[in-house]
């Protein structure tokens, strides 16, 4: 949808030294063992100790994360909404395999609670009081797209509507790893995760988690950066992905040599190549390419990171060098095209610009 | 009886992922809920957990369980007269 | 101001059966689809009384023509049966030349069916069963049924506990204001798991027999399962269409009561706000509502506020109002789509569904429900009701077209 909306705000906890000053610090992390875990952080800066104790990881790190944002942003929530593939996995696994080995008996309650699925946003709104507009996502790899196309909808609502917190998150476990092997998601080979681009003639990618929110505003100051559209594509072909990249362009007013940077979701599997080839054919050299899978992993939610990663280059109007596939004519970074191809075969499509 | 309520103080902090806290530090007598440790309902129902899976004490009924969760002292008591494991 | 939205179709399925019709000539009978499960494998299964629906996978997948080498969880096969009904009756050619969306809702996706399979899951080997790994997001459901009817759909899944399909109806509406699509299908399935059993259990509400909403003596919800879809679109949409108008979607509202992880806030403000607004929006005051259909879970918690929040908003000018949990049990993701169901066909037929098994008032309330079957009534707007864990509050307002 074509609703121009403001980032004013972005907080991401991922594999990378993201969170702690809003910037991809050094050093790089790399894995070798075919997932990447979030650099953990001190999670008692938001959470008290009596709420705490019980919370699972991705309960904390996506609190946090909203939290930090919201206060990045100096604002106070008019709308929670939030996508994500699995919620609280680890809560859910640990809640089935006790409710099996039990018998169905003596069965903790926390780890049910915590598995549904909207058990961040109910703590997001318990922690900033915000009793307004609420709503939690779970299709797949397109949760937080959703999540992103509801905030646009919210924030053409009306004059209450002035800033949403939209978020994305997902977390890795040992069981979610072993399940989703069994149907081809990873790579057999062993490889570094900096390399996995590289390892573009296989089947599968590497495994990833993080929590990433953003403060979407109708109100432009102090604003990093604008996503002035935003595009959801089921299963789309090769060239149903083209020509809904040109419709985007177009529809905005843009050639494809007005792109600046051609940000991908390429991760890695053969199988996306043609896609990502089909998208990077349409722009000339000029055009510079940058990806982020290496970075955080894959998963449902991922390209919340990859968001985070392009409003924090149109805000500082610097590509990290070890997201670039492709250098182009080094302009300024006004326009960044983020095209996220996804294992399920979804895309999405989101354009952004500076501020 | 005294090295029992040790044993289910530690049950309860690890039952409840009490983070730091040592069985010498709770009261035999405070209120588990409200102003002692400050429990909730949810804690309620994971120390009914712990008295099932623990002791094989299955309590029914929510009137029942507020007596015998209201203190260490009370659940001890009620383990020692209600034990199946 | 923008264009009515109204509800042109629907479809569902519950344990009062296969149909909108069949399921108000059950609430008619006074017939409850409460029982002890005939399919849901459980230790439990003689032990509480739950709203399952009547069919077996084998039954479901016969009356939709499946193959028997067929992957739908139980959660699919609920909702491809409440969207054929819909179907039945609406162009289908036209939903897939103009622009749709699907938005479904579901709280445990396919638990069904991988909870008996999941030791197999994390088990060295690999199998038949690993086609239904992905059975387990709540997507699923959603991508089956458009592929199953082909339809191409802008598709959306939510979860959002018990007020799941309330959502998707409302942001259906939204969808449809805004111009993203032209008509949106909404609803949301959730078949009965041991999971979902074993969690509410252990949540110590769980009754074990048939719930007595509103009443001083409730010991609990049943738990149900089900799916049922709406189909909304604008007023002029349906007209220029010729379709058949059940209901004008006149408001809503989604609020949070940011008060605790699982309990409402005791003096149901979340509640109260929630209904209020929904009725703002659709420019009603409290008189004019002529039924509401509660979110009633029968739940100490759950009552006392909801009741507390409707005996404030209303006052003197008490509507009708019950909860029809104890016909179908708490169909969690499905009940906000079936209550507006039923709450429509209610003001369609002139009737009110009564609130099954209430003896006594709650004592702090004294607030009596609708316990008889009320007919031969006109009924110009109705309220549906449904909040879901996490503070996630949801109201939805019909009016008579």
């Amino acid at each position: 949808m074509n609703r121009p909306v403001y980032i004013k705000a972005a907080s991401s906890i991922s594999p990378q030294h993201s969170y702690e000053a809003g910037m991809l610090l050094q050093p790089v992390v790399s894995s070798d063992n075919g997932r990447l875990y979030v650099v953990e952080q001190d999670y008692r800066k938001y959470i008290s100790p009596v709420a705490i104790r019980r919370m699972s990881r991705l309960l904390k790190m996506s609190i946090t994360a909203g939290m930090q944002c919201l206060s990045d942003a100096g604002v106070s929530p008019d709308a929670i909404i939030t996508g994500t593939g699995r919620g609280s996995v680890s809560d859910m696994e640990h809640f089935l395999r006790d409710m099996i080995a039990m018998k169905e008996e003596a069965l903790n309650p926390t780890y049910f609670i915590q598995s549904t699925y909207n058990s961040v946003n109910g703590w997001l709104a318990l922690q900033t009081k915000c009793t307004c507009y609420n709503q939690t996502f779970v299709h797949r790899s397109l949760s937080f797209e959703l999540a992103l196309l509801d905030a646009q909808l919210t924030l053409g609502e009306g004059e209450d509507m002035q800033n949403v917190l939209v978020g994305g998150f997902d977390e890795m476990t040992d069981y979610y790893h072993l399940v989703k092997d069994k149907i081809g998601y990873w790579k057999k080979e062993a490889l570094n995760s900096l390399d996995l681009l590289k390892h573009n003639d296989s089947g599968g990618t590497i495994g990833g988690e993080g929590a990433s929110f953003f403060v979407l505003s109708n109100d432009s100051r102090d604003a990093t950066s604008i996503l002035l559209a935003l595009e959801i594509l089921h299963k789309p072909t090769v060239t149903q992905l083209q020509n809904a990249i040109a419709k985007l362009l177009e529809s905005n007013g843009l050639e494809p040599c007005d792109i600046d940077l051609l940000l991908s979701g390429i991760n890695g599997d053969v199988a996306l190549q043609d896609s990502f080839d089909a998208a990077s054919n349409m722009f000339d050299s000029s055009t510079a390419i940058a990806a982020f899978k290496h970075l955080c992993g894959d998963y449902d939610t991922a390209s919340a990171f990859g968001l985070w990663l392009a409003n924090y280059i149109l805000s500082n109007q610097s590509i990290p060098e070890i997201t670039l596939l492709k250098q182009g004519a080094g302009r300024p970074v006004k326009k960044l095209l983020m095209v996220n191809h996804t294992i399920s075969g979804d895309a999405s499509l989101m354009l952004l610009g500076n501020c | 009886m005294e090295d029992f309520k040790v044993t289910l103080k530690q049950q309860i902090i690890d039952s409840l992922n009490l983070q730091g806290m040592r069985p010498e530090e709770i009261d035999d007598n405070a209120p588990l809920f409200g102003e002692g440790l400050g429990l909730d309902s949810i804690d309620s129902l994971e120390l009914m957990v712990l008295l099932e899976r623990n002791y094989g004490i299955k309590i029914e009924d929510a009137r029942e369980g507020r007596k015998v969760l209201q203190s260490v002292q009370s659940m001890a008591d009620y383990i020692e007269q209600n034990r199946k494991l | 101001m923008s264009e009515k939205i109204v509800v042109s179709a629907a479809g569902l399925i519950s344990a009062l059966g296969h149909g909108v019709a069949a399921n108000m000539q059950a609430i008619r009978n006074l017939r409850s689809g409460l029982r002890y499960p005939q399919h849901l494998r459980t230790i439990h299964s003689g032990e509480f009384v739950m709203g399952e629906v009547p069919y077996s996978n084998e039954e479901m997948a016969t009356i939709l023509n499946l193959s028997p080498k067929h992957h739908y969880s139980r959660t699919a096969l609920l909702a491809l049966l409440a969207m054929q009904e819909l179907l039945f009756a609406t162009d289908i050619d036209l939903l897939r030349s103009e622009s749709l969306a699907l938005i479904n809702a579901g709280t445990v996706g396919g638990m069904c069916t991988v909870e008996d399979l999941y030791p197999d899951f994390v088990a060295p080997g690999t199998g038949d069963y690993v086609k239904y790994i992905d059975t387990l997001d709540c997507a699923e459901s959603t991508e089956d049924i458009a592929g199953f009817f082909g339809l191409k759909p802008l598709m959306a899944t939510i979860s959002t506990a018990c007020s799941s399909s309330a959502n998707a109806l409302l942001l259906g509406a939204r969808m449809i204001k805004q111009g993203v699509v032209k008509r949106a299908l909404c609803g949301g399935c959730d078949a009965l798991s041991r999971f979902t059993l074993n969690g509410f259990n252990s949540l110590k509400n769980v009754a074990r027999e048939a719930c007595r909403p509103f009443d001083r003596d409730r010991i609990g919800l049943n738990l149900g399962e089900g799916a049922a879809y709406l189909l909304l679109e604008t007023e002029s949409s349906a007209r220029e269409r010729g379709a058949t108008i059940l209901a004008t979607f006149s408001g809503y509202c989604n609020s949070n009561d940011a008060y605790h992880p699982t309990a409402p806030s005791p003096h149901g403000d979340g509640a109260y706000n929630t209904m209020q607004q929904a009725m703002n929006m659709a420019g009603l005051k409290p008189s004019d509502i002529g039924y509401i259909n509660a979110h009633g879970t029968a739940t100490i918690n759950n009552d006392i506020a909801e009741g507390s929040a409707i005996k404030r908003l209303f006052g003197d000018a008490m509507p009708y109002f019950s909860s029809t949990k104890p016909f179908t049990g708490h169909t969690l993701a499905a009940a906000g789509a079936i209550e507006a169901i039923f709450s429509i066909a209610s003001m369609q037929q002139g009737i009110v569904p009564p609130n099954l098994n209430f003896q006594t008032p709650m004592e702090e309330l004294l607030l009596i429900p609708t316990t008889q079957l009320v007919e031969n009534i006109n009924i110009r707007h109705v309220l549906s009701n449904s909040f879901g864990f996490g503070g996630n509050n949801v109201s939805l307002a019909f009016s008579a077209s």
